[in-house]
């Protein structure tokens, strides 16, 4: 990885952690839409310098979606009965989570290989294997996209019919 | 200034160790769910950077395909989990 490409992998890892922690941070439902957009902007910028355009030109739709969502008119508060204390709890396990992985990442023994290049965005390739070798899991994905707006629409349609 | 695999992995454990803690720590579970399209994220910068650094054997895009996928999943579990929210809460 060049030098450009490296600068703009470290800023797109700051951005999109610090968007993470916005959306542990901020209250209100439009800021933590924003909060979610900035995270999704810095993903999408993770993926472009790692020479995967495509799944950045997806994620950049599906972020953009989830940060909608987020914002939305419709969203509704659900307060949870679980104590501060299971929370905090909650909050040091994913650190102990972090530091389990990082160690991982560190101690791995990996081959040093010469990287691809498919160009910027790699389209034909991803297509091939999206819909003839790996058509089963793209099939399931699509399956799990329609049972969730079929059932955002009917939870959203009833929810109108009972007022 | 240089990035290899090991600093993806990083950047991605750091995702979604970040995604846990929005899950685990925020009071309102509609806003818990924020944290699922960040590990989701973490788990597809893995992916792809497993990918992007990869010795010859395995097919380089893989990688980008999971990542895709995943990014779609995660949106449709968003906008499933909002949709519940917002079914719970009208009654």
């Amino acid at each position: 990885m060049d030098s450009l490409h490296a600068i703009g992998f470290y800023v797109s890892a700051a951005v999109s952690l610090g968007g993470g922690l916005l959306v542990a941070f901020l209250p209100g439902r439009g800021s933590r839409g924003l909060a979610v957009a900035i995270a999704g902007a810095g993903i999408v910028g993770l993926y472009a310098s790692l020479s995967a355009g495509f799944a950045g030109l997806v994620a950049l739709v599906c972020y953009a979606g989830c940060a909608l969502l987020f914002a939305a008119p419709q969203y509704r508060v659900i307060d949870t009965v679980v104590a501060g204390a299971w929370r905090q709890a909650g909050a040091v396990a994913a650190g102990g989570l972090f530091a389990i992985l990082a160690y991982a990442a560190w101690r791995g023994d990996f081959a040093h290989a010469s990287p691809f290049n498919f160009g910027a965005i790699g389209s034909a390739a991803i297509g091939r294997l999206l819909f003839a070798h790996d058509a089963l899991a793209t099939e399931a994905v699509g399956a799990l996209v329609l049972v969730a707006l079929v059932g955002a629409t009917a939870v959203w349609r009833g929810r109108d019919r009972g007022r | 200034m240089s990035a290899g695999l090991v600093s993806v992995l990083f950047v991605a454990a750091a995702l979604v160790a970040v995604g846990a803690f929005v899950a685990a720590w925020k009071r309102d579970l509609t806003a818990a769910l924020a944290g699922l399209p960040l590990m989701f994220g973490g788990a597809g910068v893995a992916f792809a950077g497993a990918s992007r650094f990869a010795a010859a054997g395995g097919s380089p895009v893989f990688g980008q395909e999971v990542s895709a996928l995943l990014a779609v999943a995660a949106l449709a579990l968003v906008a499933l989990g909002v949709g519940i929210a917002g079914r719970g809460t009208s009654r």
